[in-house]
């Protein structure tokens, strides 16, 4: 069990495209669920900190993970030589820092950033050097893991920098900052800002723009699957032309995210049949119970598949750092998203298989539901009742009986010849309008 | 009296008619020469035109000629030449004319002219038959009934061992092996026995006893020894009758003509002459009409296979001839009166008549056959040749005769008017008219009326010869006609070669140096006299400068002998002669020889040269003597340097001779004196060795492409040991940039350009595959080259990459790819185990070759391995190339190696990864635009592709590559693996020499069979549910036309025979599927052989039987669906022998695709139909509506057509129409059509590991331009359009050369 655990886990494949600071919530998830050994984890950690600033954190964790009370030489040195830089960097952008955080100063500000230059440099002396260090500084700031001081400073920065690519990396960074910070509705905004300049720039090469829309996919998982309205969103982004041939090319492992934003939305059933397509495409590059499970229900119908494939897809949701966010309610946590994907798996299961009985056995139906008896006749009750199924239950002989759908001879009769009086009747006109256009003529 | 001279003359000229339609060009040159008189004709002319380059050859000749016209009234000689050679002149125009203009001939075909004529040929035959003198036979009948028996039953089994021969193709066998059914000549035989002195009563029993018989033997014979050769099933006795239609009613239309009407046939005899023409023009209407017909067939005939073929055909003559006169002797010697001169008489009678066949009867036979054998131009052809061959064989054998019993043949000639025949030449023989001056020694003595001349031997000739012209020389100094004193010098510089060939001196005759001597000092004479020099024609002092020019350069040669000559020049001239006489004898013989050789090898020059080359002694040895001679330590760089100018300087010129030129670099090679020498003559070798075989079509000799395979190793090697070497060709080095020695600091700059030649080198070994027939041991021989190859490209890419010139080393690497690509795992093994074997022997042959006469100076050690290393798997290796072309390579180098990568992944199974990387490339957007043979390339990777996917059971998806493949009938030309035929246009020589050249070596073939075999599986298991489900519907979904169509012309049969190819096969697979027999379905296509080509087959027939157990499922259902109520789960099961899941999964697909009305009733486990059956009234209403809107269509597009597309909105919704119906039709099947616009669009610019997982790494190259594009062609909305372009998207071939 635990080795399948570990084959569902995304985290290898998705973590090369997230920034270092965005992986550490995955690493406290993992943690968290114990699916890898403490240990390996917290080596992992203290890997990805080094490159970063965060070396009190560093430390910290070496502590904990050799049970000392004495960090290692190198990270003292480290963490000397970050404060010093921390230092240098403020001095070179206190001048603008000072500027911003005067309220009065920079309601001086307009929206034309040419004359926004202009003044800083005549009435405070602050040029480009002053705007290149205060982004240096925020990169720092991000860096040492002070995501909100970082997204404050890249924020003025995109209002003074000049610099195309310097203004995306730095939406970038304020997007992290944003996940970070879990504002996701900030967040939210951020990342469609960075879609629209990917959309928009013409990118130096086409491989340059798949990657930036692959990680902005990346990122938008942890908003997604936090945000109120992500499932929405995540349909909306995944399914556009462009972000599906990124996936299919690079990143198929984010299907699973699609297929499960899919099912458990009710809204977005008209792209599913496009979706079911690329499933069927991509079925060598790429397998995952969840995928494979709406593979099971609409492509190959086959129905006890789909049971077992649920089965997993509930074990998977519970260990995806993405999906598996818990809920605590009172003593036990629950993971939300697992139990509406359940019932919507279910209803998905049920509404197909409606759709080709004529007659179903109640029993063999809550099973196939992975329901009780009694609670897969509520449930059906429950859909009648909401008129989403045209069925009757039979309790005599315990069947749900299906409503035949049979469309009217006589209505597609009509159907089809109610076009044609009206396209032979402008035929008419047309023709009389020509005939005395040439008279006319 | 006719001379040995004469006849040889007379023999071998016809050679080059033959000739003459494999090489339309030369025609006028082979007139010529026919025309030329024979007796100055001299056997070596053929090897003079081969030395030197073939303008030079017309040139020459034309010369010749036009000298000797002057002195013997070309004009006359012409007409009479005609008219004596009227029969092979009609048979050869009448094949050139088909050659020619095929049109005419073929609009002759239609009006069956060549019928007609078949019965003129007999009806002439039987007008001038004479059988008066049949009476005098009776003297000889045991030799005569021999005779009979030999021709009409034994000398047919002839033709069994003449089958045996294997020639591509084999209708020139076939031809001959009817040829030998034949009965004797009409008239030729007879004519000849009389010459020989024979008993022509006897001969002419034979012959006419022959021919009627003949008419009841042949279709025996036919049958039995050919069709059973060939494998056709022929009635014999229709054969028959229509043989006596054609053949013995004229013949006896004729006689019985010129019986009852006595004048008539006084008349006739009286104008022999004309019925013969009228004879010989019928007759060679035959080959006209045959050639025209099968020009294009005849074209792709290799002249080496015609050669053959002609040599097959003499051969079979000579055995004819041996089997007769040994027999002859044998049964003499039985009957015990071998002296006697009565029976030699008959038995030279019997000898003849019994070994000639005749043409005639087998042009008639050929024409009943209706192309039962194959091509009846094939037939013809090499028959045509054989009966000119036989005539002149036996003509020789004639005069070898006369010549033996010294008995003049030309005795009794006057009367014997009794040939009739078309074989003009034969009755001038036996004429023995005095004017006709085609037959007599037309030479310089010309005004020799005695006609019992002395045959000198041929050198005595030359001299004579020589002698003359010196004496024409003479007298043109006389009266100071320069002009003629040049035509002359140039004659007798040519025959000197003759006399020093044929003399085997070294030095050449002192008449030679007297004449160069007396030139001389008549020039400087003249040149002195300057007023006389003013007062000369134009022309003639023009002729005076040339001829100073000339003599001046000649002399140089010769010096050493002038000055020698000068000194003392009577004694020289007394020795000379009597030193040639000695050897008189051999010398003719061996002249002889040699002539007879040089006729039928006349085309391998490759294989003959070296022997030519040896006895050749002219300028050209005579620097290469010098070369060997020199002094090793007198060798300077600056000689050798100038020497190799020189040598370099000849190249491309007329007259020099290209093996030569090789040979001589090559030495010069050895005593190169700093590397940067030896590595600028080798590239100059290389070149000289690309030069060796001029023209397109030709390929390298294998020795020569192989020494230049090891050429360019030593290049390497030369270039990795001194690596301040650069090799380049954008710069023009300095001129002594390759004097700098060894240990020169700076770069030293060599002119070259490794990776054209290494592309040429590849191109030479692709050529030779596409020359020699695939079936052959020599094949396989060539194939084990290839190993050599990859080596040498091997080390030329890693130099290249050394050097950091990774453009270059794209290009090279493309060349490996493109030899590997087409290799499946198991083939690429055994090529890696080959590569370590051969690599053993060659450097044993190495060793032997190195030890040569001379070391060279420079010693360059074998650096660089000549081994190519191979790594596990072809893939790796693929992928190891392929990233190295895709980082660096240009445009065209990057599609190859794209398509060749996509070629090998579908061969490996990765349907997935070629699929993406053929969608990702967007090659198919922009294939229009590329080369042919990128189109080849990219119609091979769909094929292998569709193959590919049928064999991961992909169906669909195999069909959608194939279906356009195969939607043309022109998949042999779109695979280039052969040339199809077009019933409904001609195709220009141009275009099909264009298309030979595209051809992919047998061992790339795709196997056609099983192409066909998968394309129509896949069609029937899609098409045939199709068909089922929408039987009803007036509005027809057709997803393979292909399919359909054949599908109907299999039910427009009225009796199924039991099938016999694919297409049989898949088509009674297709009846049983379509009643819902999965077994019997699965049973006949498993029973198809192609299958052993697979690698996994039972797995993939395990596939194939699945799907068909689906499809007839589906098509049981589609089908029979209205006569069922309800239909449990369980019976399908058992019906279709499937598990309940599949059919509850394939039921259900049904449903929600509402193909099928019924719903699953699951308490009960059955399928409930629901009422779809409309009345008869509902169904005829669907259908009145249906008519309708097609009505109010049509009404609309008629008002548009009208009004100029007046109305937007119906225009636009007419097309929506048209896209819903295309869309439909592709049914989401057409991956290629919908998924690559919807799905993958945009894959261009990935990283896929594997393929430059490296980020930064453009991939982009096929996409750029399409930036964001590409989403546009998304949705179902751009389908229609997409559809539209899918016909046009499998390359169309021929767009090139029609343009």
């Amino acid at each position: 069990m635990e080795e399948t655990k570990e084959n569902y886990d995304l985290t290898p494949r998705v973590a090369p495209n997230l920034d270092r600071h965005l992986v550490f919530p995955i690493l406290e998830f993992l943690q968290e669920r114990q699916l890898y050994p403490d240990e390996q984890i917290l080596k992992f950690k203290i890997e990805l900190l080094n490159k970063t600033n965060m070396v009190d954190y560093a430390m910290d964790i070496h502590k904990s993970l050799y049970h000392t009370e004495d960090a290692p030489q190198d990270m003292v040195e480290r963490r000397a030589e970050v404060v010093a830089r921390l230092k240098s960097l403020e001095e070179a952008a206190a001048p603008l820092v000072t500027f911003l955080l005067n309220p009065n100063a920079v309601q001086e500000l307009r929206a034309d950033k040419q004359y926004n230059l202009q003044m800083l440099k005549e009435r405070y002396q602050i040029g480009p050097d002053q705007i290149e260090a205060l982004y240096q500084y925020a990169k720092f700031q991000f860096e040492c893991g002070n995501y909100s001081g970082a997204a404050d400073y890249l924020y003025q920065y995109r209002t003074l920098c000049s610099n195309l690519e310097r203004s995306l990396s730095a939406l970038w960074g304020k997007l992290a900052s944003e996940i970070l910070m879990q504002n996701w509705d900030i967040a939210l905004e951020e990342l469609n800002r960075v879609k629209e300049i990917i959309d928009s720039k013409s990118f130096a090469s086409p491989l340059n723009q798949v990657q930036n829309r692959i990680w902005l996919m990346h990122w938008g998982l942890y908003i997604f699957f936090n945000h109120d309205n992500g499932r929405t969103q995540i349909i909306d982004l995944f399914i556009q032309d462009k972000y599906m041939n990124a996936i299919q090319t690079s990143a198929p492992h984010l299907l699973r995210y699609l297929a499960t934003a899919v099912i458990v939305n009710k809204r977005r059933r008209p792209q599913l049949k496009e979706f079911i397509k690329v499933i069927q495409q991509e079925h060598y590059s790429y397998k995952d119970p969840i995928v494979e499970f709406l593979a099971c229900v609409f492509v190959n119908y086959d129905f006890d598949g789909a049971q077992k494939k649920m089965k997993e897809c509930e074990e998977v949701i519970v260990n995806d750092p993405f999906l598996g966010k818990r809920v605590d309610d009172g003593n036990f946590s629950t993971v939300p998203l697992k139990d509406e994907f359940l019932e919507n798996a279910r209803l998905f299961i049920f509404e197909t298989y409606c759709r080709i009985h004529q007659r179903i056995d109640m029993g063999v139906l809550a099973e196939k539901l992975d329901l009780k008896y009694e609670e897969a006749e509520r449930w059906i009750v429950n859909l009648i009742r909401t008129s989403k199924l045209d069925a009757k239950i039979d309790s005599e002989s315990g069947t749900v009986i299906m409503e035949p759908t049979q469309p009217n001879v006589h209505e597609q009769l009509v159907n089809h010849t109610k076009a044609l009086s009206g396209r032979t009747y402008k035929l008419v006109t047309q023709l009389l309008e020509h005939s005395q256009g040439q008279a006319a003529r | 009296m006719a001379t040995i001279a004469s006849l040889l003359a007379s023999t071998r000229n016809p050679f080059p008619c033959f000739r003459q339609p494999l090489y339309p060009g030369s025609r006028s040159l082979v007139f010529r020469r026919y025309l030329e008189p024979c007796g100055r004709r001299t056997p070596t002319v053929p090897r003079f035109i081969r030395a030197c380059q073939p303008s030079e050859k017309v040139g020459g000749d034309g010369g010749g000629v036009s000298a000797s016209a002057k002195s013997y009234h070309f004009g006359n000689e012409l007409l009479s030449f005609a008219s004596d050679n009227f029969l092979p002149l009609a048979l050869v125009t009448g094949v050139g004319m088909g050659f020619a203009n095929p049109s005419l001939g073929c609009l002759a075909d239609k009006y069956s002219l060549s019928k007609f004529s078949t019965c003129g040929i007999f009806i002439i035959s039987g007008l001038t038959l004479r059988t008066e003198a049949i009476g005098a036979a009776v003297k000889g009948w045991p030799l005569g009934i021999f005779g009979l028996a030999s021709i009409l039953l034994l000398t047919p089994s002839f033709s069994r061992l003449v089958m045996l021969f294997q020639l591509q193709p084999q209708e020139l066998v076939t031809g001959l092996g009817i040829f030998c059914c034949m009965p004797t000549t009409l008239s030729s035989g007879v004519a000849l026995t009389h010459l020989a002195g024979g008993n022509s009563a006897l001969a002419l029993a034979v012959t006419v006893a022959s021919n009627l018989l003949g008419i009841l033997t042949i279709p025996f014979w036919v049958s039995r020894y050919i069709a059973g050769g060939v494998g056709v099933s022929f009635p014999t006795d229709q054969l028959f009758r229509s043989l006596i239609v054609t053949l013995l009613i004229p013949l006896i239309i004729g006689k019985v003509i010129r019986e009852t009407f006595k004048g008539f046939a006084n008349f006739v005899d009286n104008n022999r002459k004309l019925f013969s023409r009228m004879n010989a023009i019928c007759l060679s209407l035959v080959p006209w009409v045959q050639v025209s017909r099968s020009r294009s067939l005849l074209l792709s005939v290799e002249p080496k296979v015609f050669l053959a073929a002609i040599g097959i055909g003499i051969l079979l003559h000579l055995s004819l001839l041996a089997f007769n006169a040994l027999s002859i002797r044998i049964l003499s010697g039985l009957s015990g009166d071998y002296n006697s001169k009565n029976s030699k008489g008959n038995g030279t009678a019997v000898l003849l008549v019994a070994s000639q066949k005749t043409l005639p009867v087998m042009v008639a036979v050929v024409e009943q056959l209706r192309g039962a054998f194959g091509e009846p131009g094939l037939l013809v052809l090499p028959c045509v040749a054989a009966h000119l061959n036989q005539i002149m064989i036996d003509s020789i054998l004639v005069n070898v005769w006369l010549r033996k019993s010294n008995a003049s043949s030309t005795d009794g000639g006057s009367d014997s008017e009794d040939e009739s025949d078309i074989e003009e030449e034969i009755q001038e023989v036996q004429n023995n008219d005095i004017n006709n001056r085609y037959l007599q020694d037309n030479s310089d003595d010309d005004d020799d009326i005695d006609t019992k001349r002395v045959i000198k031997p041929t050198k005595d000739k030359r001299f004579e010869e020589m002698t003359h012209t010196v004496e024409q020389m003479k007298n043109a100094m006389k009266i100071n006609d320069w002009v003629s004193l040049q035509e002359n010098f140039d004659k007798v510089n040519k025959q000197l070669e003759k006399v020093m060939r044929i003399t085997e001196a070294v030095k050449p005759p002192t008449l030679y140096i007297k004449t160069l001597v007396m030139l001389e000092d008549f020039l400087n004479e003249a040149l002195a006299n300057k007023e006389a020099k003013k007062k000369m024609s134009p022309s003639n002092s023009k002729a005076l400068n040339a001829m100073r020019q000339k003599l001046k350069k000649n002399n140089k040669l010769y010096e050493e002998d002038i000055n020698k000559y000068r000194e003392a020049p009577e004694v020289e001239e007394e020795n000379e002669p009597e030193d040639e006489d000695d050897d008189d004898e051999e010398d003719e013989d061996e002249f002889e020889d040699d002539d007879s050789k040089e006729a039928v090898t006349d085309e391998e020059v490759d294989e003959t040269t070296d022997t030519r080359w040896e006895t050749m002694l002219n300028k050209k040895d005579k620097q290469m003597e010098k070369l060997l001679s020199k002094d090793p330590k007198e060798i300077t760089w600056d000689w050798v340097n100038q020497k190799f100018k020189e040598i370099m300087a000849a190249r491309g010129r007329k007259g020099t001779a290209r093996f030569d030129l090789v040979d001589q670099l090559t030495h010069l090679t050895k005593i190169a004196k700093t590397p940067a020498q030896k590595l600028e003559i080798l590239f100059s070798v290389i070149s000289a060795q690309f030069d060796v075989n001029p023209g397109l079509s030709g390929h390298m000799p294998i020795k020569v492409w192989k020494k230049c395979v090891l050429n360019m190793l030593t290049i390497l090697d030369i270039l990795v040991k001194y690596t301040n070497i650069v090799v380049d060709d954008t710069i023009e080095p300095d001129e002594n940039e390759t004097s700098k020695p060894a240990d020169y600091d700076g770069t030293i700059r060599v002119w070259g350009n490794l990776v054209a030649f290494i592309e040429r080198i590849d191109t030479e070994f692709f050529k030779s595959l596409q020359s020699i027939d695939p079936h052959t041991r020599e094949y396989v021989e060539r194939l084990r080259d290839e190993p050599m190859f990859l080596a040498l490209a091997q080390n030329i890419q890693d130099y290249f990459e050394r050097m950091g010139d990774f453009k270059a080393a794209a290009k090279v690497a493309l060349r490996r790819v493109e030899s590997i690509y087409y290799k499946p795992q198991e083939v690429y093994e055994a090529m890696r185990k080959l590569a370590e074997l051969v690599e053993e022997d060659e450097e044993a042959e190495d060793a032997e070759e190195e030890s040569g006469p001379i070391s060279s100076f420079i010693v360059v050690p074998e650096v660089v391995p000549r081994k190519p290393t191979f790594p596990e798997s072809g893939r790796a290796m693929m992928d190891l190339l392929v990233s190295l072309i895709y980082r660096n390579g240009d445009e065209r180098t990057k599609a190859r190696a794209m398509l060749c990568d996509i070629y090998h992944h579908a061969l490996m199974d990765n349907f997935g990864t070629a699929r993406d990387l053929l969608l990702m490339s967007h090659l198919q957007d922009n294939i229009q635009h590329m080369v042919i043979s990128t189109q080849i390339l990219f119609n091979r990777t769909m094929a292998q592709l569709g193959l590919c996917a049928f064999r991961v059971g992909m169906i669909t998806e195999s069909h959608s590559c194939l279906s356009e493949l195969y939607s043309g009938q022109r998949v042999r030309e779109l695979l280039a693996q052969g040339v199809s035929q077009s019933r409904y246009h001609e195709k220009t020589p141009e275009q099909e020499r264009m298309e030979r050249r595209r051809q992919m070596p047998y061992h790339m073939h795709i196997n056609l069979e099983l192409l066909e075999a998968v394309h129509l599986i896949g069609a029937m298991l899609l098409e045939v549910p199709n068909m089922a489900a929408n039987s009803l519907e007036a509005r027809r979904r057709v997803i393979s036309k292909n399919f359909r169509r054949l599908l109907e012309i299999s039910e427009r049969q009225a009796f199924n025979a039991p099938p016999e190819n694919v297409r049989d096969h898949v088509m009674a697979a297709t009846r049983a599927l379509t009643k819902g027999d999965f077994q019997t379905a699965f049973e006949v296509l498993n029973s198809l052989e192609v299958w052993r080509m697979l690698k996994n087959r039972d797995s993939i027939l395990e596939m194939v039987k699945a799907r068909i157990k689906e499809e007839a499922l589906r098509t049981y259902l589609f089908t029979y669906s209205s006569s069922y109520e309800s239909l449990s789960l369980e019976q399908l099961a058992k019906m279709f022998d499937v598990t309940e899941a599949q059919v509850h999964s394939i039921v259900s697909k049904m449903m929600i695709n509402e193909e099928l009305h019924a719903s699953w009733d699951q308490p009960t486990r059955c399928i409930v139909f629901h009422e779809v059956q409309h009345s008869r009234l509902q169904s005829l209403a669907f259908q009145l509506t249906e008519k309708l809107s097609v009505l109010a269509e049509s009404n609309e597009r008629a008002m548009e057509a009208r009004t100029g597309g007046g109305g937007l909105d119906l225009s636009s919704r007419r097309r929506d129409n048209n896209q819903d119906y295309a869309g439909a039709a592709s049914g989401g099947g057409r991956w290629q059509d919908n998924n690559m616009n919807s799905g993958y669009g945009g894959r261009q610019g990935n990283n896929r590991s594997g393929y430059g997982g490296r980020p930064g790494q453009p991939r982009d190259w096929s996409g750029q331009n399409r930036g964001g594009g590409y989403a546009a062609r998304a949705g179902s909305g751009n389908r229609g359009g997409m559809q539209m372009d899918g016909s046009t998207r499998m390359v169309s071939l021929n767009r090139g050369v029609r343009a």
